[in-house]
């Protein structure tokens, strides 16, 4: 789906490529725990571009939810990030201070975390949790602040805004925070949105209703979207591009229509075949194994121990991230031997 | 507000069952070898036949148990609490009594609180670091010492080594006063309970509220209080402390019952005339009305205590109310 | 395999990963070694012990009032009344754990099942028991256990007066337990596996005993620890105001004797004190540690 894209410029930021908003080089995030180091994000490169909703996949336990918290800044102690860069419209914000990257939050970068039920604070009112992050990011007054808080809500399709501002979390339904936490994300006006699953924790009805939420601010607010989910029916309906995580390492990035037609990583197919499918018959099969141990990860290509092609190769070698043409990105050592199954 | 307010009154209503209850256990506890008289009589051998009359009469050992109950509960709630076996009436005395333990329970909860939460907030949020180690061993140290036995040491060494301060009593009874005036005499003899009362506090203050820091930090709307950018000070001290204090409020109310246990030997150690003192002295010399009248008025603090705890809590999350 | 026997299988697991954590804090270790040591003392410290319980041989024998480190018969002093310190520690050991322990066993089968019955059965029962709880969680419970210990030492027999100071203890201690256990009961009644297992036909028994009970343990072991160390110091305030057995040696009798010497012999108030803490210390840490252990963490 191609945007006719206005590029908006701000404070003269450069990027390197056209219509880039977000870079990522090999980032590395690690956890020192009592039990170990656990190298949740070990070398992850990717990049978003404007209007191309981009889809973060992968198991839990694969770092899709650590590594957007590094690129924001905010990864919970023990962990850090020991390695890599990111870009920000060419701005590398790696290097910024903790006090410049918290301004950068919120008005650059917004996120909406999985559970509506426990990211919002439950002691304080709908209002003043949207109005102390507007007064955060902008000068306003307060009256100022409040009115704009009417209008997020409005925005995303809150019934009666003025008299749902003075509403505490506890007061509203599930669906209902989720838009009221998106919303809060909002606030900031922020150019790129992490949605992270966003929909797990809704009932099926009103999942449908929080993702055309989604699309429609996209399209209204000109706003680019990451979406980090393990459902790969989310990733056919709302995402462009794809990056496949697995073990805290990339495994294949591309188009979405080309992940699901031919996908080229033995994990992506895997994956595709644990989903259900209404255009072709076939049998639902779990991917065998379990998630792999991050203190310890296997060596070589960390998903050799699930993998049906695995060969003694991917016991010994890392797989590099390799480039294979048309944007797209594998990293297996015998990609080009391999012919997976999921033909569309 | 209207939520706040029939929750206050549910509460209030909730606390007079169990202010009836504790009076019968009250009542069957001193009854229950016996009646009182004839305990005294078996306990105290210098009683006088006067005295013997006047127990007779306030406590109608004449009549069975139940209607012994309701005359003993409907002369405490009109402000008849007998007379002392030693010291005359008791409702004269005890109003001084109280104000004497409050004067050493109320600061001490005060200044535990403000140097507490600090010190708590502190060490949660560097958790794993070393003054966070240092403060938890200290922490638990604190907790399991005697209050009163901390008080002997202070005493020995700064009243009896030193001479630096009075080692018992509220006020000195007659001048010389300690440093000069009434009034910092008796500021010279709070020092020493009040800072070992509110030391042991701290110790549970600080553990409480860095556990639920620890808890609180956690969660999601932390993490997504910082996602949109707030500065960490509005994200510690508003959101997190919010959340972290609420089950302290609770905890440190209705440990006011525990305060006020800590009272009697706290205050016989100082020699300190509250009403655990009074208690003490009274219980040893079998002086069951002034035992009994001060069980019922502790009693009745420690439920206005949690009353009042509920009413905070219910301020602070507004979740409660509605229940 | 069935669904109770993989849920026991899984819960025999959750107890070695527990022990493995709790083996690997130090402190918690600390605390365990201290207590095992206190055990020892508590049960073996007669053999050790130059003089038998409350004796006053040093007036006998002239050696009243003596100050530590100042004589090796006599390593941590003697009080005016002739008690030698360092022996009295040894047999209060064993007072102090009696009371520690068998309050703490009294609190814990009274609470659990209250609070087991209260949370699994809803109904009249199970109000009037939340209720009972309350009334009991809010008595001003030292107070009451002074009360009840004065009236009823004069008529109860020597050598008996500390146990009926357990019951006590034990009869108003319950009421955390209680709610605790409850609590957790309310909590796990609406776990799936509960409710899969009920539709197994299992009786409700059977699920009562195995699934539930094995967590609401948990949280109760810990409870039980931090109890202990509770009880042991509410026994050393009760014996310090005079309301224990002056038959049967405890570390608060022996720190009501040092206050009444406290202007001269320093080291008789100095001493017990610090077996109280080291003993109270010990229940603490292992209190701490098994709750760090038992605690379910998010991260992996």
């Amino acid at each position: 789906m191609a945007t006719a894209w206005q590029t908006r410029s701000i404070l003269g930021y450069e990027s390197e490529t056209v219509g880039e908003l977000l870079r990522v080089e090999g980032l590395k995030t690690y956890f020192f725990t009592e039990a170990g180091v656990v190298k949740a994000v070990d070398g992850v490169s990717f990049v978003v571009n404007e209007g191309e909703p981009l889809g973060l996949v992968g198991e839990s336990g694969s770092g899709k939810t650590v590594t957007m918290l590094s690129v924001m800044g905010i990864v919970p102690r023990p962990g850090r990030i020991v390695g890599g860069r990111v870009f920000f419209r060419g701005e590398e914000i790696t290097s910024k201070s903790s006090e410049e990257l918290r301004k950068f939050r919120g008005r650059k970068i917004g996120y909406v975390s999985q559970d509506p039920n426990s990211s919002l604070d439950p002691l304080f009112t709908i209002g003043s949790q949207l109005m102390e992050v507007v007064r955060e990011h902008f000068q306003v007054s307060k009256s100022e602040a409040f009115e704009r808080g009417v209008k997020l809500l409005e925005k995303v399709g809150i019934p009666e805004p003025e008299t749902r501002m003075k509403s505490y979390p506890h007061e509203l339904s599930g669906g209902m925070r989720q838009r009221v936490a998106i919303a809060r994300a909002l606030a900031g006006e922020p150019e790129l949105l992490v949605a992270d699953e966003p929909t797990t924790n809704l009932d099926v009805t009103i999942q449908a209703q929080v993702l055309d939420l989604l699309k429609a601010l996209e399209r209204e607010l000109r706003m680019s979207l990451i979406l980090i989910t393990h459902d790969m029916g989310l990733i056919a309906e709302m995402t462009e591009r794809v990056v496949v995580l697995y073990a805290g390492m990339v495994s294949e990035i591309a188009k979405t229509r080309e992940i699901f037609a031919s996908p080229r990583h033995p994990y992506t197919a895997a994956l595709l075949a644990s989903v259900p499918r209404l255009d072709r018959k076939t049998s639902l099969t779990p991917i065998p194994g379990n998630i792999p141990n991050l203190i310890s990860p296997p060596s070589g290509c960390r998903f050799h121990p699930r993998c049906k092609y695995a060969r003694e190769i991917c016991v010994q070698q890392v797989p590099p991230l390799e480039s294979i043409g048309g944007g797209r990105e594998v990293s297996c050592l015998r990609w080009k031997e391999i012919t997976l199954q999921e033909a569309a | 507000m209207g939520g706040l307010f029939n929750y206050v009154l549910r509460r209030i209503l909730f606390a007079i069952p169990v202010f009836l209850a504790v009076s019968i256990i009250t009542f069957l506890i001193t009854n229950a070898a016996g009646n009182p008289v004839d305990i005294v009589r078996i306990g105290i051998k210098s009683i006088t036949p006067a005295q013997l009359a006047a127990l007779r009469a306030f406590y109608h050992v004449d009549d069975p148990l139940y209607v012994r109950y309701f005359l003993w509960l409907s002369d405490f709630v009109h402000g008849n609490l007998g007379q002392s076996l030693y010291t005359g009436s008791v409702a004269g005395m005890i109003v001084p009594w109280i104000g004497t333990t409050l004067e050493l329970q109320i600061p001490s909860l005060f200044l535990a609180l403000l140097i507490g939460i600090p010190i708590g907030i502190f060490s949660a949020k560097r958790q794993y670091s070393k003054g966070d180690y240092a403060i938890t061993s200290l922490a638990i140290f604190g907790i399991s010492m005697p209050t009163f036995w901390i008080g002997i040491m202070a005493i020995i060494i700064f009243s009896y080594y030193l001479h630096w301060l009075p080692a018992f009593g509220a006020v000195s009874a007659y001048p010389p006063y300690w440093w000069g005036s009434p009034f910092l005499d008796v500021v010279a003899h709070l020092i020493l309970p009040l800072s070992v009362l509110t030391l042991v506090s701290i110790a549970t203050i600080t553990r409480l509220i860095r556990a639920n820091m620890l808890e609180v930090l956690r969660q999601d709307y932390i993490l997504a209080a910082r996602a949109s950018g707030l500065r960490e000070s509005i994200v510690t001290y508003k959101h997190a402390l919010k959340n972290a204090i609420t089950p302290v409020v609770t905890i440190v109310g209705l440990s006011f019952g525990v305060l006020l246990a800590g009272a009697p030997a706290l205050e016989t150690t100082f020699s300190w005339p509250g009403l655990g003192y009074r208690f003490v002295v009274a219980a040893t010399g079998l002086d069951l009305p002034v035992v009994q009248a001060i069980t019922m008025i502790i009693t009745i603090m420690v439920l206005a205590a949690n009353v009042i705890t509920d009413l905070v809590y219910a301020y602070l999350d507004p979740r409660v109310r509605i229940s | 395999m069935t669904a109770e026997k993989k849920q026991a299988r899984r819960s025999a697991s959750q107890w070695a990963v527990a022990w493995r954590r709790f083996r690997k804090n130090k402190s918690a270790l600390a605390g365990g070694v201290i207590v095992l040591f206190f055990i020892f003392m508590a049960l073996y410290g007669e053999f050790f012990a130059p003089y038998p319980p409350r004796s006053f041989a040093c007036l006998y024998q002239g050696c009243t009032d003596l100050p530590p480190f100042t004589n090796w018969a006599h390593p941590l002093g003697t009080e005016p009344s002739g008690i030698d310190v360092y022996s009295e520690i040894l047999h209060g050991a064993a007072g102090d754990l009696y009371v520690g322990v068998a309050a703490t066993a009294l609190s814990v089968a009274i609470g659990l099942v209250v609070g087991a019955l209260s949370g699994y059965k809803s109904g009249a029962a199970a109000a009037i028991l939340l209720g009972v709880t309350q009334v009991f969680f809010v008595l001003p419970v030292l107070i009451l256990i002074l009360l009840f210990s004065r009236i009823f030492i004069l008529l109860v027999a020597k050598g008996l007066a500390l146990t009926l100071i357990v019951v006590i203890l034990g009869v108003f201690g319950w009421p955390t337990i209680a709610f605790v256990t409850r609590g957790e009961i309310l909590r796990i009644k609406e776990l799936e596996f509960v409710q899969a297992a009920r539709s197994l036909g299992a009786s409700n028994t059977r699920i009562l005993f195995r699934h539930i009970l094995l967590n609401v343990l948990s949280p109760i072991i810990v409870l039980s620890s931090l109890l202990v160390a509770g009880n042991i110091l509410t026994e050393v305030v009760i014996s310090f105001l005079g309301f224990g057995d002056p038959s049967t040696s405890t570390w608060g009798l022996l720190l009501q004797e040092g206050f009444l010497y406290v202007r001269t012999s320093w080291w008789v108030s100095l001493f017990p004190g610090i077996a109280v803490v080291i003993a109270v210390l010990g229940f603490n840490l292992v209190g701490d540690g098994l709750a760090d252990a038992l605690n379910p963490r998010i991260r992996e």
